[in-house]
């Protein structure tokens, strides 16, 4: 039991439960099918969009260009399939491979120049998002085939959408991914001190390239998700990630100099913050409040992450001093 | 025996004067109405006020830090100018004074936070910029200020030295050695950049780093008001939607001027006049661009190629010196 109280997405969880029922308690429409049915579409994309992120917070870098990638790879999936005639598979797997060019070019140019993947995403960011509104000139593609749209649509049963199952597929193999395989662990051992990992052996390279290829990667499921839901490739998809992206990972306990993540915690941080935004929708609130709720609540998650430091500190030192 | 090159040339400001004058040049014999007095008088306008959203910048890397709530904050304290101009009909002095106050106040939460938390700055302000936008956009509910007072708006479109150059721009140049001036003469600025470049000897030479940080967040919502308050008086009006969706449209230019200029990233270095170049620079880039027409939706494109080459330029050069000091 004490056990349990130390993770991170314990407390998380008690939260997302208690609210949960606090919330149906004075609003019953929160657990209508259809209230559960749209919670679970913004949590199915923006689980995919937190992941993307998260790994890249693993090894203490950011990606700015998450958005840039995904809407790039949303609008290149719906443009071969309306402009070039492509089937959906092919333009899929064309779409992945665009997200890991992306993925791959930021993570090369970091690791070889050295240079604060802060910087080098935010040029590639403006790179991918040019292309997106050079290709397109800020036209979305309508024609998109029956079997996407039905995907983005459909109900497995009850409320659950079709769309939820692969980003929970993608969360369980992030979480073999960290916990369960070397490189997973290698990524934060890296994160956590680059000189030390290279002196055991690690190649820097390997590990921040193929981190930033499952970015891309990410991204680029990302996108093409979005593109089910809306049923249509918009240029702008994707410029509103950045904040989601970093807040469900910092809600859940990731530390930005990197070496920690936690997908389970990071996945109910994306909960949390889906839960909040359609409260305050039910509730009527102004949705720019929802923004103002964002900010603060990674404010309030990176004191309390500072807090817990500070209290594990102490007790560190208690116990060197016996 | 070699003759001595003299220390100016292998500087990142003579290099990228070089640059300017060459991309000068360029644009005036390729492109027709580049040297048009029009075009001219348009450029020192926009330049000014990318140089000084690029000293806003320059003053949180300086501390190895970055605020993503820039352009957030600048388009906030505008937004609170136009509300005490237009609403409260504050007479324009006093409505400046409680601008740049409310400027550094937003500073200074960004700074309070960084510092008591420890968290990279770059959450922090990720953070505030929403809480900041948000917030604007919530109390003006997205409504411009649009009558604002006549000898306020005209500053913006006042025209000097023979109709080619804005006031805004003087007021920019100005302020580059102010903070020249502060940087390099005055007690403070030093210990500023000490701070930034090495916190640990900083702080056991008694120097505290905490404040010194405070002060760099405060000084760069200083300068964000400023950009604010210029952007509002070359439009007429302030418009919570001036610097884009959050304020993103301020992010490029932010980075790119004091990028260029030869500022390092992981702070304790400041080039007042590489900023102020590398913003003229890309105001130029961005100019030329347009002029030669590469289609609007294309610019963002190129933009984002200019600031991959530029810093991969700044490495290499990083590179050469650091092995030419090894070999002397």
């Amino acid at each position: 039991m004490n056990n349990l109280l130390k993770k991170d997405w314990f407390g998380l969880g008690l939260v997302i439960i208690l609210g949960s029922i606090l919330i149906s308690f004075f609003k019953p429409a929160f657990i209508s099918p259809f209230n559960l049915y749209v919670l679970m579409l913004s949590v199915s994309l923006m689980l995919v969009v937190a992941m993307s992120q998260m790994i890249i917070i693993a090894i203490g870098q950011m990606n700015l260009s998450v958005g840039a990638i995904g809407g790039l790879v949303a609008i290149s999936f719906t443009g071969l399939m309306e402009v070039y005639d492509v089937s959906v598979l092919p333009a899929m797997f064309i779409g992945l491979g665009i997200g890991i060019v992306c993925g791959f070019i930021n993570g090369y140019i970091t690791v070889k120049t050295g240079i604060s993947a802060f910087i080098i995403t935010l040029a590639t960011l403006y790179i991918f998002k040019g292309m997106n509104l050079g290709i397109t000139e800020a036209q979305p593609f309508y024609e998109i085939p029956e079997s996407v749209k039905y995907f983005g649509n459909a109900k497995i049963f009850g409320p659950i959408p079709y769309l939820i199952i692969i980003p929970v597929i993608i969360t369980f193999l992030m979480w073999v991914l960290m916990n369960r395989t070397s490189l997973g662990r290698y990524m934060l051992a890296y994160g956590n001190n680059v000189q030390s990992s290279e002196l055991i052996g690690i190649s820097s390279t390997k590990i921040v390239v193929y981190a930033h290829i499952i970015s891309g990667l990410l991204a680029a499921i990302g996108g093409m998700l979005v593109v089910c839901r809306l049923q249509l490739g918009t240029p702008n998809i994707g410029d509103s990630w950045l904040l989601p992206s970093f807040a469900a990972p910092v809600i859940g306990g990731a530390i930005l100099a990197g070496g920690k993540v936690d997908v389970i915690a990071t996945a109910f941080g994306v909960i949390l913050v889906a839960i909040i935004s359609q409260t305050l929708v039910i509730f009527k609130i102004d949705p720019f409040f929802v923004q103002i709720f964002l900010g603060f609540m990674i404010l309030i998650a990176v004191f309390i992450n500072r807090y817990r430091e500070y209290r594990e500190d102490r007790r560190n030192k208690v116990f060197s001093n016996e | 025996m070699k003759t001595k090159i003299p220390d100016f040339v292998k500087t990142n400001q003579f290099g990228l004067l070089l640059l300017v004058i060459v991309f000068i040049l360029l644009f005036t014999f390729t492109t027709d109405g580049f040297s048009s007095r029009f075009n001219i008088y348009a450029l020192s306008r926009v330049v000014a006020i990318d140089i000084m959203i690029g000293l806003a910048m320059m003053v949180v890397i300086l501390t190895g830090g970055l605020n993503l709530s820039l352009g957030a904050l600048g388009v906030s304290a505008a937004m609170f100018g136009g509300w005490c101009m237009e609403s409260m009909g504050i007479p324009i002095s006093i409505s400046i004074v409680l601008i740049l106050l409310f400027g550094s106040f937003l500073g200074w939460i960004n700074g309070y936070v960084t510092v008591k938390t420890g968290v990279h700055s770059f959450i922090v302000t990720l953070a505030t910029m929403s809480i900041y936008f948000g917030f604007m956009t919530l109390l003006t509910e997205a409504e411009a200020f649009r009558k604002l007072p006549e000898t306020f708006t005209d500053f913006g479109s006042m025209k000097l030295f023979n109709k080619y150059i804005s006031p805004l721009l003087l007021l920019s140049i100005f302020t580059c050695f102010v903070l020249f001036y502060l940087f390099k003469f005055t007690d403070i600025g030093r210990k500023l950049i000490a701070a930034g470049a090495n916190p640990d000897a900083a702080e056991l030479s008694g120097i505290s780093v905490n404040r010194m940080f405070i002060y760099c967040h405060m000084l760069s919502g200083f300068l964000a008001a400023v950009a604010g308050i210029m952007l509002t008086s070359r439009i007429g009006a302030a418009i919570p939607s001036m610097a884009g969706h959050l304020g993103f449209d301020w992010l490029l230019p932010a980075f790119l001027a004091p990028v260029i200029g030869g500022t390092l990233l992981s702070g304790g270095k400041v080039t007042v006049f590489g900023t102020m170049l590398g913003a003229v620079l890309v105001t130029l880039i961005n100019n030329g661009l347009y002029l030669i027409d590469v289609g609007e939706f294309w610019v963002r494109f190129f933009l984002g190629l200019i600031l991959l080459f530029a810093v991969l330029l700044d490495r290499a050069r990083e590179y050469f010196t650091s092995k030419n000091s090894i070999v002397s």
